[in-house]
């Protein structure tokens, strides 16, 4: 596959469940090969949908995905064959042993990485022979992330791992997330609704609303285009994306400029200034493309 | 042999307590029968002629109530061997995919196999391995029994205890667990799919215990009352017309012909028709299929319930294969 050819691709995606309730509704979105890209957005902004469509666990309603280049719903075991999941609760089976996971992730898929994914887990001091009903929350998303890791897949889609876990353990599982992306080469896409995470450990940025793309941009050009405006303050030339109550309930503008600007009260965003912006901006339109 | 080995230990880790229980259930059951069943042939056996029923011989009074007792209690015990396979294929057969959901151990199960048929196929042999290997012992500890409770019986040529014995507990134990999979695949979670595979499980048996009935009339020989039917498996009662043709009671009474005094087998429609033959209705006859056919029946019926149980295996890879994980 050629570097430059988007690995994960949405076209025209809409995801209805039932006959009313639309999760996605119109998300046109390519995300390129390698990095961690985080997909961030509040609660019930179809995140897990649009992971659960590329992993081939959900039929779009209207228009399509493609994992690089496969339709997941026409070739489900072609995507799984470069895919690894970890779900949003690593629920593991509670009669099994550490060693038994890898084991049966040997038994499904002859090509699994035993070593690999027994390694990583003896890096974190993870006992093989403990019971997986008795490991903690961040050891089993660890678990659960050695199995995804040990399939040596290209793509891993991790659908809110870090949601239940306490900062140290939500630190551990980024850390070691960054080392096996980096160390080879894998591309990654992490959902997320704990911005201060993402900005640690990730590339790129898609802010998803209420079913729809609202930013995507890698975290460094979106931190530098973007300013955050206090007491009505405007920025010449830049666009208003969205405001939101501060701190210190001050009303707080997230506004777009491509270039640096220097004005009262106009100061450099942070990330999590970026994506409340956005979100912002976002809410109480559904169905409106802002991206 | 590792991969095998392997796969074994953790289908059984996975499946430990329904493994277990059932084991645990088999072993009490078929060692209740063995001991009835030991019991009577030690009672036969210290004089047979005491349960010879053509034959009456004096002293055998205690003898024979107590084989009598023990009898009545192996009959209890035939309709627990019948029972277990509709059991115990439920309690296999439900969770295998419903558990999965309901922990949402699915997600990371059908994400690491690329194949969710595979996945199936693996998860389903060790349970059907399991369950033969049970429920054989208690369709051999039936036939035992059976025998043991039924000496001076051909059970080979005889209906007796049918489907209480012998292999059709097996196949019926392989489609239960066909249908325990299928609902529990269905509903996603294992208590709703336990009650909702009983209640199917009621219907599908039924709908196939009516069907091979019907299809058994066509070797059934219509006998009258008095005739020997020892061995055979009676489906009821018909009338046989004077003119030759074999009807049953719903059919007469489309006919209008009804009747109120029945006299050695002859049926007349009033008590004062009785004798004139020109009056008759027809005669009163049992239809029955030989106990000589009971092999054939049985591998007949162990045939449509193995389709069955292959029937609802497909059915569940297709809704597994196109099922949300949770």
């Amino acid at each position: 596959m050629n570097a430059e050819q988007p690995v994960l691709e949405a076209h025209a995606l809409a995801k209805r469940y039932g006959r009313r309730t639309w999760a996605l509704t119109g998300i046109d979105l390519a995300i390129p090969q390698g990095g961690i890209t985080a997909l961030v957005g509040p609660n019930a902004a179809g995140k897990s949908t649009l992971i659960k469509t590329w992993i081939g666990f959900e039929r779009p309603t209207r228009g399509g995905v493609t994992v690089a280049g496969i339709d997941p719903w026409k070739d489900r075991s072609g995507v799984l064959a470069v895919t690894g999941y970890v779900p949003q609760s690593p629920a593991l089976y509670d009669g099994l042993t550490v060693a038994d996971h890898v084991d049966l992730a040997v038994q499904l898929r002859p090509t699994f990485d035993r070593a690999y994914a027994r390694q990583r887990l003896d890096e974190l001091g993870i006992p093989a022979d403990q019971g997986a009903k008795s490991l903690s929350g961040g050891q089993q998303a660890q678990v659960a992330l050695a199995l995804a890791l040990g399939t040596r897949a290209r793509i891993l889609l991790l659908d809110e791992p870090l949601a239940s876990l306490d900062p140290l353990a939500r630190r551990e599982f980024l850390h070691v997330l960054t080392d096996a992306v980096r160390s080879d080469g894998a591309t990654a896409l992490l959902s997320s609704h704990i911005v201060t995470d993402v900005e640690q450990a990730c590339d790129r940025l898609v802010v998803l609303g209420v079913g729809k793309v609202l930013l995507h941009d890698t975290v460094a050009a979106g931190l530098a285009s973007h300013w955050i405006a206090t007491d009505g303050a405007a920025a010449p030339g830049g666009e208003a994306i969205g405001s939101f109550a501060g701190p210190g309930s001050e009303r707080l503008t997230l506004i777009r400029h491509a270039v640096a600007v220097a004005a009262a009260n106009l100061r450099a965003a942070t990330l999590e200034e970026v994506v409340l912006g956005y979100l912002a901006s976002g809410r109480g339109k559904p169905g409106e493309a802002a991206a | 042999m590792r991969r095998i080995g392997s796969w074994l230990i953790l289908s059984f880790r996975m499946h430990r307590w329904e493994v277990v229980a059932s084991a645990a259930g088999v072993a009490i059951l078929a060692a209740v029968m063995l001991w009835f069943a030991w019991q009577m042939r030690t009672l036969a056996a210290t004089d047979p002629e005491c349960l010879d029923p053509r034959a009456y011989a004096p002293g055998c009074t205690q003898l024979g109530q107590r084989f009598y007792e023990l009898s009545s209690k192996a009959e209890w015990l035939s309709y627990l061997s019948w029972g277990t396979p509709f059991g115990m294929g439920l309690v296999l057969g439900v969770p295998l995919v419903s558990r999965e959901i309901e922990q949402r151990t699915a997600s990371i199960a059908w994400t690491l196999s690329r194949s969710r048929v595979r996945w199936l196929v693996q998860r389903v042999a060790f349970l059907a391995l399991v369950l033969i290997g049970l429920l054989l012992v208690i369709a051999i500890a039936g036939e035992v029994l059976a025998s043991a409770q039924m000496p001076s019986l051909h059970l080979d040529r005889d209906f007796a205890w049918y489907g209480r014995r012998g292999g059709l507990i097996v196949v019926r134990g392989l489609a239960s667990l066909g249908i325990g999979v299928l609902v529990g695949a269905w509903l996603g979670r294992v208590m709703p799919a336990l009650l909702v595979a009983a209640f199917a499980s009621v219907l599908i048996f039924s709908g196939i215990s009516l069907g091979m009935d019907r299809w058994m009339e066509g070797d059934a020989v219509a006998q009258p009352f008095d005739a020997d039917r020892a061995g055979g498996r009676q489906l009821g009662q018909r009338v046989l017309l004077p003119s030759g043709e074999l009807i049953d009671n719903a059919e007469l009474q489309r006919r209008g012909l009804s009747y109120e005094a029945i006299v050695n087998d002859q049926l007349y429609a009033k008590p004062e028709d009785i004798g004139h033959l020109g009056r008759l209705i027809g005669y009163d006859r049992y239809l029955v299929v030989p106990g000589s056919l009971y092999s054939q029946i049985a591998l007949r019926e162990s045939g449509v319930v193995g389709a069955t149980a292959l029937l609802l295996a497909l059915a569940s890879a297709v809704l597994v294969g196109r099922r949300r994980p949770g």
